[in-house]
């Protein structure tokens, strides 16, 4: 009984976190510049990924494995915006344009004040 | 015994999800018109990749594997934060790919030749002179 | 006392991760947390250590809804037919000013729906962040400033 609990919530992480992904990769193809893409990798692909090491710690069913998915996830989860925030600060600060459609850059103006 | 079956099948839907969105990141990384772009598509492909070796995980029932995906992530994360350093240390210079590229090589195999050449104070070394200059022809 | 507690927690906790609960394993995690322990002293000794350990978990709570949110919203939105997107780069008014507290509330936005940051100033007063819809920017700040910002306030003050 409670295996085919585990079993069903498993199958549930797993086809959520593929959702995810996909969402993710999606997006990456479909948004119109690079800050907007960011957007979909750092927050679904994340989620996704994290899902599906979520997935494997509830399938094992004991304390450690669960433990050591569970590690894994926050590591996933702190470490995604950092980077997505270092990435999106190098490329401004060089100067990559935002989408034309965009609709204010308070940051550029920042920039010519200093 | 249908929740094995539930499982099994969800594994290998998941697995053919992934591999459609392992494809599309792929595309972006070709596609992609800036380096920035880029960068964020191959961090979007190292998650992918990890939520492949978490099913293959599921699959065969080594939870080993969650210890090389964690690896594997901290790998990723220390290889954007590197590309984000080299954006930001190489500057703007971005013009339709392969141009600048093809103009940068040009000018780096180009530069050396006349160095070389023109000082007189590396006798020495003038064995390398003509050396570098066919390297610069081919 | 609470030292002592706490690194047998992180011993525990070493002996779970590490997937082997033998005594040599345990004594082990716990010369590993002392050490870990010893090396952080000096922000264990601020007051009121345990009573925000309560708000701190009201804030992880928090942080996980909005990152479920935010992929969903995400997820949505990108596969809508027609994506309708006023993207833009807004200022934010920092109030927290320890630079862990700026990484941390930069950190969050990152995770929130619809919102990455990008920046912070050099003066540490203004936080640069990129919405994906910027079509509402007050609401969106006030949202920033009267939830995360400050949770932080409380949990770490």
């Amino acid at each position: 009984m409670i295996d085919g609990f585990l079993a069903l919530l498993t199958a549930f992480l797993v086809l959520s976190g593929a959702g995810f992904a996909l969402a993710a990769a999606i997006g990456l193809n479909r948004l119109p510049d690079l800050y907007t893409r960011m957007h979909a990798a750092s927050k679904a692909g994340t989620v996704g990924s994290g899902l599906l090491l979520l997935a494997v710690g509830v399938h094992a069913g004991d304390l450690p494995t669960f433990a050591r998915a569970l590690a894994g996830f926050f590591f996933f989860v702190l470490t995604a915006p950092i980077s997505a925030h270092l990435l999106a600060m190098a490329a401004h600060r060089v100067g990559y344009p935002l989408h034309a459609e965009s609709v204010r850059d308070e940051m550029k103006d920042y920039d010519k004040r200093i | 015994m249908t929740a094995q079956m539930v499982l099994s099948f969800s594994i290998w839907l998941a697995l053919v999800v992934l591999c459609v969105s392992f494809l599309m990141t792929v595309w972006r990384v070709i596609k992609g018109p800036t380096l920035p772009d880029r960068v964020v598509a191959l961090d979007m492909l190292t998650g992918i990749v990890i939520g492949f070796i978490a099913l293959i995980a599921i699959r065969t029932g080594f939870t080993l594997y969650i210890d090389i995906a964690i690896s594997l992530g901290l790998v990723g994360f220390l290889a954007t934060v590197a590309f984000a350093r080299f954006v930001l240390s190489r500057g703007g210079r971005e013009g339709p790919p392969g141009e600048t590229a093809k103009a940068e090589m040009i000018k780096a195999l180009a530069a050396p030749v006349p160095e070389t050449r023109r000082s007189p104070r590396k006798k020495p070394a003038t064995g390398t002179g003509p050396a570098v200059r066919r390297k610069a022809k081919k | 006392m609470i030292t002592y507690i706490l690194s047998l927690v992180f011993a525990v906790v070493w002996v779970a991760v590490t997937g082997s609960a033998t005594l040599h394993n345990l004594i082990f995690g716990f010369a590993l947390s002392t050490l870990a322990l010893w090396i952080v002293r000096g922000e264990m000794n601020a007051r009121g250590y345990w009573r925000r350990f309560g708000r701190i978990l009201s804030l992880l709570a928090l942080f996980f809804k909005e990152l479920a949110l935010s992929a969903w919203k995400v997820a949505v939105l990108v596969v809508s037919p027609r994506m309708d997107l006023k993207p833009g780069i807004f200022a934010f008014p920092l109030t927290v000013t320890r630079d862990f507290e700026i990484t941390l509330l930069a950190n969050l936005i990152t995770l929130t729906p619809g919102t990455l940051s990008v920046d912070v100033s050099a003066d540490r007063r203004t936080l640069f962040v990129h919405a994906i819809d910027c079509s509402d920017v007050e609401a969106t700040k006030r949202d920033i400033a009267e939830g995360f910002e400050r949770k932080i306030i409380e949990a770490f003050r």
